[in-house]
């Protein structure tokens, strides 16, 4: 450690310093012009992949296996992400991609893409995507793949779909359910800033989706960024500036950034079931959410369930997640906590290192004939 | 707990050094503003902004509706109700199509099954009983 009265001033040492930060800004401005000038912009969701099957917006994709045959598991894995953003934070670059790592270990992955949805979709709701949409999307797996037994690995609203896919339609050929940061369990009205904004008699949701129809992205987005304002709004954009001399990190930045600002609208009929039958009145685990007629009942799914939670997830707090363990019918049930945030889980490369071969570790077993 | 606010100075980095007071200082506020956001008058502040926007904005909306519905009308055009319909519309009959789709390929599946396996060797035709011989029948008729 050093103090000011400690140390005395070198000359020599100071304008080394001078010298290098003259330099890193030098590089820094190069790249400053590019990123300005739009040259740098980054694609995500590179992994070689075909559309096999669509359904209004939605979009199922197959990617191209990388292995031998002999080397495939036999049962096929479909991921689901959730209703904001768009799905391709499961492949967001090469090196840095969940889906190229999953082909990598001989899985047969696919991808369903909701889509961006239109005014014609705001009257869509759970019940929809739950049990009208991925159904579908699973018939065309199976019919795809050759095989009735499948896998389902939903992220967020994404693991709140699969959930209630898997509760009502347990006879399907679900085998195993992989549930990342998924939202199940409102009941402490504490637990993170959304419950407490959600929960005020003034949040309006019924004025807001008469009036958008669809609750526009950019207001889901604001609300996320909110819940840290000052990492969202100045301390990401400092990250890209300290580091403008690194190529590495600024792409990494790039891709990351070009994900969180391609926002989708929220269908307004599920945002609003979302809002006030999931947050307000948290049916799901109460066992009085109703589709098709009927309790929907977590008690039902038969297939194994790995959950993983992360540790330092501030949109969807470990309690969310964690309590519905219990609920859960099947006996082949693992809670999984990893280190990393509510996307940090699965990107990066903590996320290569630690959760993606744990949850292949899991997988695996539970994906041979 | 307490920092040492010297703590990773150097007087022969001011570059350095502006960077981790920088940075102390963003933590700090970062911490403050969860805090700021996790309270109960800042949720009650996001709805009241909320609702003041929708309140202010809903006779807006509604007066640009009307003028458009019937600008529209005019000009013999679609309004955006009546495209938004003939969407949903769409929709359901590509929901009816994949039915028919996938309940073809089930019949598909299963003729082709069925074209699959081998054909069962057909059975021996019964051999005819030979004829009593005319005499023998008269024989027994009488």
């Amino acid at each position: 450690m050093t103090t000011p009265s400690a140390t005395s001033l070198d000359v020599e040492v100071m304008t080394k310093k001078l010298l290098e930060e003259l330099e890193r800004l030098g590089k820094s401005t190069e790249t400053f012009a590019k990123l300005a000038a739009s040259r740098m912009n980054v694609r995500i969701g590179q992994t070689p992949r075909e559309l096999i099957w669509t359904l209004n917006k939605m979009r199922l994709y197959h990617y191209y296996p990388q292995t031998p045959p002999e080397q495939r598991k036999a049962v096929p894995l479909l991921l689901v992400f959730a209703l904001i953003n768009r799905p391709e934070i499961f492949d967001l670059r090469p090196g840095n991609s969940f889906v190229e790592y999953m082909v990598k270990q001989g899985y047969e992955v696919y991808l369903l893409d909701w889509g961006r949805p239109g005014l014609e979709d705001a009257g869509f709701d759970f019940e929809d995507y739950s049990l009208r949409f991925l159904p579908r999307a699973v018939r065309a797996v199976q019919r795809h793949s050759g095989s009735r037994e499948f896998s389902i690995c939903g992220w967020c609203i994404g693991a709140t779909i699969s959930s209630i896919y898997a509760a009502m339609r347990p006879d399907d050929g679900l085998r195993n359910l992989v549930l990342l940061t998924a939202p199940l369990d409102f009941s402490n009205k504490e637990a993170g800033p959304y419950n407490r904004w959600l929960n005020t008699e003034f949040y309006n949701v019924d004025e807001l989706v008469r009036q958008y129809g669809n609750v526009p992205g950019a207001i889901i987005d604001y609300g996320a960024k909110m819940l840290k304002p000052v990492e969202n709004f100045i301390g990401n954009y400092l990250k890209l500036w300290d580091n403008l001399d690194n190529p590495r990190v600024v792409e990494s930045w790039l891709s990351m950034n070009a994900w969180v600002t391609d926002n989708v609208d929220f269908p307004g009929a599920a945002f609003r079931q979302w809002v006030q039958e999931f947050f307000r009145e948290n049916r799901l685990m109460e066992g009085t959410l109703m589709m098709e007629g009927r309790p929907v009942d977590l008690g039902n799914i038969k297939a194994s369930v790995l959950n993983v939670i992360a540790d330092k997830d501030h949109i969807v707090p470990n309690c969310q997640s964690t309590a519905a363990m219990d609920k859960f019918g099947t006996r082949d049930k693992l809670l999984l906590e990893v280190k990393g945030g509510h996307i940090g889980l699965m990107v990066g490369s903590g996320a290569s290192k630690r959760t993606w071969p744990q949850i292949d570790g899991w997988l695996a077993k539970r994906s041979q004939k | 707990m307490s920092q040492n606010p010297t703590e990773g100075f150097d007087p022969n980095d001011p570059f350095g050094a502006w960077r981790s007071i920088r940075d102390a200082n963003l933590d700090a506020w970062a911490k403050g503003m969860v805090s700021l956001v996790n309270t109960e008058a800042f949720a009650k502040a996001i709805g009241l902004q909320l609702d003041t926007m929708l309140a202010a904005s809903a006779p807006i909306k509604q007066a640009v509706q009307q003028y458009m519905e019937a600008y529209l009308a005019q000009v013999n055009m679609p309004s955006r109700g009546e495209v938004v319909s003939l969407a949903q519309r769409l929709t359901n009959i590509e929901l009816r199509l994949d039915d028919m789709q996938a309940t073809l390929d089930e019949l598909l599946a299963a003729v082709r099954e069925l074209a699959a396996r081998p054909v069962a060797a057909a059975p021996d035709p019964q051999p005819a009983k030979p004829a009593a011989p005319r005499r023998a029948r008269k024989a027994a008729a009488e």
